[in-house]
């Protein structure tokens, strides 16, 4: 089982370190660290999550910038270290509101009860925020989430929109208000990656679409919450998940396993034309949607030949909100767009300077482009929320609700 | 609670421990907590504070759970280096464990459990006992990881407290925590157990099934990976089995759904209908594919699996070959296992798909990746000969973009593919050798020559092309001059007029004089008296056929995969090695080593540390580790004798010695050493394999003692190793008579270095496999002396040079020292002598040449002594040039 839990900083200062076995030797966040920053093996130039240096096994994931890391001595499950990582810095989060170096220093003692109920012997115990509350007596305290970015995928909710109270995705769960009294309020994230290739004549050659539904609950008590789906889908378990969203209702993720949404999924919401002509590159961009959608920050990415030495572009007239570069390092184009209107239509044509001639086809060398893009209050799977309903403990009580729906691009490339 | 608890960090002056003192002993609540805090902030930063022991354990008995959590955590971290006062927690550890608050109960036998000191756990028992037998399901459940805590401290005293026995009983607890519990404590203390303790009957199978539909999602790891050892006594319980566990797969957690795939996969070797087994795979796909959206780190632990899942059944995934393809903003590690298995599932069907995916991924921008997707072509143009045409158009098509790396990729991998399938398409060779001059990768300009050798009368202009080449001759790497030997030799063969003429002689000249490479030296050697012997058999031996290459895509054998696939869902099958390989636990728990760690270095048991304690905790540590690592060779001496560490070595060196002066030629020499006994006759049915490895004049042999204890003739023997961090493998096939039964027959087969290097950190495990005609294949591991690599020319002449820099002159030495580093000359260490500083400095130059430099001057006095040491004298005098400049 596990031997060791330690949190890393960014320069891997030990922020958090609890030893359960005592059969790791103390150096062991040391060595993690040079390991993880000098790792050039297997041809690859990341660490891989797994690895074992001089029998100690190292297990680690990276969330907001921290690693959380895992040691064991024996053959343990690594996914369910994996799991049990991501799941500490969730309850963490949702303790402390906000997750990162500062607010962890600041809670050490808090991180140190927690950690003590999580984890026993190396053996994961109880990792429901939930069922927490009854063993934790500390007190968050909250730190300021100002210049930090906050974690997970509802981080999107912060950016811009001024449709949500974007500071309910920093709030502590069992922290009190300034104000000294709580309010009541639930939120409902349904979050969906799309990742789509696009074949160079347009063909789309893999889509598929990565959905979750998160709930973070402020309530207090426990009521029983109801969610209903549109009554079209076709989950297999759909009665079941009913029952896991009573039994997480405390911030926990349910993932509805293997649910195979409508074939029919609206894919094709963005399109990305392109044309070539020598030197010159056109890209195009079509809002394929609604036009009372929009979608936000906007970024198109597109590798040129390692020769080009220069690109200077031409955006269309009257174009605000967007910019361009050209990342010499990285060799490759960026467009930034900060919102496109559904139906609309945008190009940039950028000129390309190479440093010797071309070897033939530009298309060979240059792309594929990838865009990434968020779009509020829109699904593309048409999953929806037909109602959220509350046990009511009495006629007054009457919580806010959130349903929030956000569509994100994940992996979203056009071939060239 | 109130205000920043960081403040408990703030920095401390000199009086901090007596003023901590005086705030423990405070008569304000209050203030006591706050004190507690402020110590357990100081030794998480990793400051001493032992000497508080007294007062932080007065502040033990209250009421408040927050401040007995404090000082239980502080109580785990120093009772070991306070044995003696820790005996004074004792009674409130005692009261505690009877507290009505079930908290308190949990918290105290907890906490006791972890404080490994023999005095505090002769006083665990008890409390343990009752709280086993706890109506507080919290208390049970604590108590349950107590005993396995308490079998890790004394396992005597587990067992003879009959706490297994409780254990037991727990599996029928009506509260599933308790049993996810009791079922984790079984498992760990029967693996460090020898006797059978945790025992899996029918009947505790349908218990834990039970249990398993309500259990956290922990507890269902726990119970369904302790399950994973019942054997199914036939088909139709592992269908139940199978049953009860299939719903898991739906599970949000990937350990529980791996989990479940393992139990599935066991007991689908027991189950004959083939219609189950089909049902099942079609079961399995959709959770597996699933699990590759969740988080990249949880992804490349299923793609580790799933590796191995598809080289069993390759039908589960089959239709899923799309799911692999890469994302864009996937991490590198998980390309690249995505890759092995798009490889792995590619088929006549979709590779067309496949191809399109590869061609695409050959263009990206990460070298490393673009270079394992051309592999990847070429890897499947070798399994799959119906579409070998497409993917070496598709080869041509990435050569013509004349991406340097890709280019180079793809000559290697043609290589194989024209090994593979001989005289089918050798028409691209023309396109291949317009890319000539931009080979400068070693693997792919051999590779390249070897494909000019091999085809060189059907190149019209190959002797100038291997011309070209020769030019550089001296100056190639190994592997590039063996191939230009050979590749002249069979162009001479070939076409044997006047330029290749010249040209072997040239070659054969610098491959025998000019070099000091014993391999190039002896196979030129070969050649040349071939040649001048016999032209007509040097024709045959040198253009005889090859045998034919296959896919290499399915690395691992069917045994040791068997193997991976028992230990899906646990590290082993995300390395793809046996557990017994990486996990040194139940070892280093009986070593004294350890013991004497847990002395020395116990004062930071468990909290983090300031560089200055890593030190002092790291010390011991390090010394232990030494001594580990000097007594391992101990471990590999024969197993026959029972002897102290330090004669076993020494006898281990003479033997060293011993066989260093048996003749190569002469293996049978019975005055030879005994060898480690590798495979006992009682495990070779018979036969008894010993070897070792040794070296001799240079070069590195394995050393073979066959003894036929069999009924049999044993004959046809071969060897083959597996990869290995030393890349060492068979230089020539092993040669072994025929043994009769009772005889025994003695080998040395000599071996190369750096053939198939096994990544990952440098490991001695040297994996073995032998087999004859009349047997199974043996499968033994024996380890890698490093002494053997020790080489004959590791002895340097070290020349001292000694210049006056009399324009140089030292101010300071730390900018000197910075000043230096700055230009690559590293700082060692300094000494004072006779009001003179004297600086020990290093530095490199290419070809690995060091320099070891001492300065030795008064401070800003003009005029510095500088004395170098090198194994290159020759550079004495450039070198003191270069210090003058550095120094002025």
């Amino acid at each position: 089982m596990i031997s060791q839990f330690f949190v890393l900083s960014q320069r891997g200062d030990n922020i958090v370190f609890r030893d359960y076995r005592g059969e790791v030797a103390k150096g062991s966040a040391e060595i993690f660290f040079r390991k993880v920053k000098f790792w050039k093996e297997d041809e690859a130039e990341e660490a891989p999550p797994v690895f074992n240096v001089d029998g100690v096994n190292y297990i680690h994931v990276k969330v907001a910038g921290l690693f959380f890391v895992a040691t064991s001595r024996v053959n343990v499950s690594p996914s369910l270290v994996l799991e049990l990582l991501q799941r500490i810095a969730r309850v963490t989060k949702d303790y402390l509101g906000v997750l990162n170096e500062d607010s962890l220093r600041k809670n050490f003692v808090l991180v140190y009860e927690l950690l003590d109920e999580v984890i026993d012997f190396g053996y994961p115990q109880t990792t429901s925020t939930e069922a927490l509350k009854s063993y934790v007596f500390n007190e968050p305290i909250v730190v300021d989430a100002g210049r930090l970015p906050p974690l997970g995928p509802a981080a999107m909710f912060m950016q811009g929109t001024k449709r949500m109270p974007g500071t309910a995705v920093t709030k502590s769960v069992v922290a009190t208000e300034p104000g000294g009294k709580k309010r009541e309020e639930i939120f409902v994230d349904i979050i969906e990656k799309i990742s789509v290739t696009f074949s160079s004549s347009g063909y789309i050659l893999t889509s598929e679409i990565d959905g979750t539904i998160q709930m973070k609950s402020y309530l207090t008590g426990n009521p029983e919450i109801r969610l209903a789906l549109n009554e079209d889908l076709s989950i297999g378990r759909n009665g079941s998940s009913l029952y896991d969203y009573r039994s997480s209702a405390g911030g926990g993720t349910v993932i509805l396993d293997d649910c195979n949404f409508h074939e029919s999924v609206h894919l094709d919401s963005f399109d990305v034309d392109r044309t070539l002509t020598l030197a010159e590159v056109i890209l195009k961009i079509r809002a394929d949607f609604s036009p009372n959608v929009t979608a936000n920050t906007i970024t198109v990415q597109m590798p040129v030949p390692s020769y080009t030495m220069r690109a200077s572009f031409e955006l269309e007239a009257g174009a605000t909100g967007q910019t361009t570069d050209f990342k010499e390092g990285s060799r490759r184009l960026e467009w930034n767009l900060k919102k496109i209107v559904g139906g609309a239509e945008h190009t940039l044509r950028a000129k390309l300077t190479f440093s010797q001639e071309m070897h033939g086809n530009i298309a060979k060398e240059a792309g594929p482009v990838n865009m990434n893009f968020t779009i509020p209050m829109y699904n593309a799977s048409k999953l929806q929320v037909r109602y959220l309903q509350i046990a009511k403990k009495s006629k007054t009580y009457n919580p806010y609700r959130w349903v929030r729906y956000v569509t994100q691009a994940n992996s979203y490339v056009a071939r060239l | 609670m109130s205000g920043h608890d960081s403040k408990y960090f703030s920095t401390t002056k000199k009086g901090e421990i007596p003023e901590l003192k005086e705030e423990l002993n405070s008569q304000y609540k209050d203030k006591r907590k706050d004190a507690v805090k402020k110590v357990i902030a100081a030794m998480t930063v990793g400051k001493d504070v032992s000497s508080l022991f007294t007062d932080v354990v007065n502040c033990m008995q209250t009421e408040n759970l927050e401040l007995k959590k404090l000082v239980y955590l502080y109580l785990i971290n120093y009772a070991k280096s306070q044995p003696d006062l820790a005996i004074l927690a004792v009674n409130t550890f005692v009261k505690d464990s009877q507290d009505p608050n079930p908290l308190i109960r949990a918290l105290a036998v907890r906490t006791m459990g972890c404080i490994r000191v023999d005095k505090i756990t002769e006083y665990l028992c008890d409390p343990l006992q009752r709280c086993l037998k706890d109506d507080d399901p919290y208390v049970r459940k604590t108590a349950a990881i107590c005993v396995a805590k308490l079998y890790d401290i004394n396992a005597e005293l587990v067992e003879d407290r009959g706490f297994l026995e409780n254990l037991k009983d727990l599996i029928s607890d009506n509260n599933p925590m308790v049993v996810a519990n009791a079922v984790a404590a079984l498992a760990e203390i029967q693996e460090n157990s020898a006797s059978p303790i945790f025992e899996i009957t029918s009947h505790t199978l349908s218990k834990l099934l039970t249990a398993l539909n309500e259990c956290t999602e922990w507890g269902q790891v726990f119970i369904l990976d302790a399950l994973a050892r019942y054997k199914a006594p036939d088909a139709r319980e592992a269908e139940n089995i199978v049953e009860r566990v299939t719903p898991r797969l739906q599970h949000a957690n990937c350990a529980v759904v791996l989990s479940a795939v393992k139990m599935i996969l066991l007991q689908m070797e027991i189950i004959t209908s083939t219609d189950v087994i089909r049902n099942l795979c079609k079961k399995m796909a959709p959770p597996l594919v699933t699990l590759l959206s969740a988080e990249p780190e949880i992804q490349y632990v299923a793609l580790r699996n799933i590796n191995l899942i598809v080289q069993k059944r390759p039908t589960i995934l089959s239709h899923e070959i799309k799911v692999f393809f890469c994302k864009y903003n996937d991490p590198i590690y998980v390309k690249m296992e995505k890759l092995e298995i798009m490889i792995k599932l590619a088929s006549d069907r979709n590779i067309d798909q496949v191809l399109l995916e590869f061609k695409e991924y050959a263009t990206e921008v990460d070298v490393d990746f673009v270079r394992k997707a051309v592999r990847a072509i070429g890897r499947c143009a070798i399994k799959l000969d119906r579409a070998a045409e497409r993917c070496i158009s598709v080869l041509l098509e990435l050569i013509k973009i004349k991406v340097n790396y890709v280019v180079q990729e793809a000559i290697i991998v043609i290589k194989d593919i024209f090994r593979r399938y001989p005289n089918t398409y050798e028409s691209i060779i023309a396109t291949l050798c317009e890319s000539l001059d931009t080979l400068d990768e070693p693997e792919a300009k051999a590779s390249m020559i070897w494909i000019i050798g091999e085809y060189a009368e059907r190149i019209d202009n190959a002797d100038e092309l291997l011309e070209s080449f020769l030019e550089t001759f001296p100056e190639e790497p190994a592997m590039v001059q063996l191939q230009l030997l050979t590749a002249t030799v069979k162009l001479f063969l070939k076409k044997p007029t006047d330029v290749p003429q010249q040209m072997i002689q040239a070659v054969l000249n610098n491959a025998t004089v000019e070099t000091d490479n014993p391999d190039l030296r002896d196979r030129a050697y070969i050649y040349w008296r071939l040649l001048s012997t016999d032209p007509e058999a040097a024709k045959d031996i040198v253009l005889a056929e090859k045998p034919v290459i296959s896919d290499d895509s399915n690395l691992l054998e069917p045994s040791l995969l068997d193997e991976l696939l028992a230990n899906i869902a646990t590290l082993s099958s995300v390395y793809h090695k046996p557990p017994e390989v990486f996990v040194t636990r139940a070892k280093v728990v009986t070593a004294k080593t350890d013991e004497e760690e847990y002395l020395d270095g116990n004062s930071e048991t468990a909290y983090s540390e300031t560089p200055s304690h890593v030190v002092s905790g790291g010390s011991p540590t390090a010394s232990a580790s030494a001594v580990a690592s000097t007594s391992q060779p101990a471990s590999r001496a024969p197993p026959t004798g029972p002897a102290a560490p330090l004669p076993d070595l020494l006898g281990d060196l003479i033997g060293m010695d011993n066989s260093a002066v048996v003749p190569a030629d002469d293996p049978a020499t019975p005055s030879a050493p005994p060898l480690p006994v590798l495979v006992p006759s009682s495990t070779g049915q018979g036969l008894q394999i010993s070897a070792q490895l040794v070296r001799h004049e240079g070069q590195i042999f394995y050393s073979l003692l066959f003894e036929n204890g069999s009924q049999v003739a044993l004959d046809g023997f071969m060897i083959q190793f597996n990869k290995n961090s030393f890349g060492l493998a068979a230089g020539a096939p092993l040669q072994v008579p025929a043994i009769q039964p009772g005889t025994s027959a003695r080998t040395l087969v000599p071996m190369n270095l750096f053939q198939n290097i096994m990544p990952g950190p440098p490991s001695s495990l040297l994996q073995v496999a032998v087999k004859n005609n009349q047997q199974p294949v043996w499968y033994f591991s024996d380890k890698i002396p490093l002494h053997v690599f020790f080489s004959e020319d590791g002895k340097m002449e070290r020349s001292i040079f000694l210049e006056d820099l009399t324009n140089s002159v030292i101010h300071s030495i730390d900018a000197t020292v910075e000043h230096l580093a700055a230009s690559n000359v590293f700082f060692v260490a300094k000494r004072r002598n006779a009001n003179k500083e004297v600086l020990y400095l290093s530095t490199k130059i290419p070809r690995g040449i060091p320099f070891l430099i001492e300065i030795t001057a008064g401070l800003g006095v003009p005029g510095v002594k500088c004395a170098i040491k090198t194994p290159n004298p020759e550079y004495a005098p450039i070198f003191f040039e270069a210090m003058e400049t550095l120094l002025v």
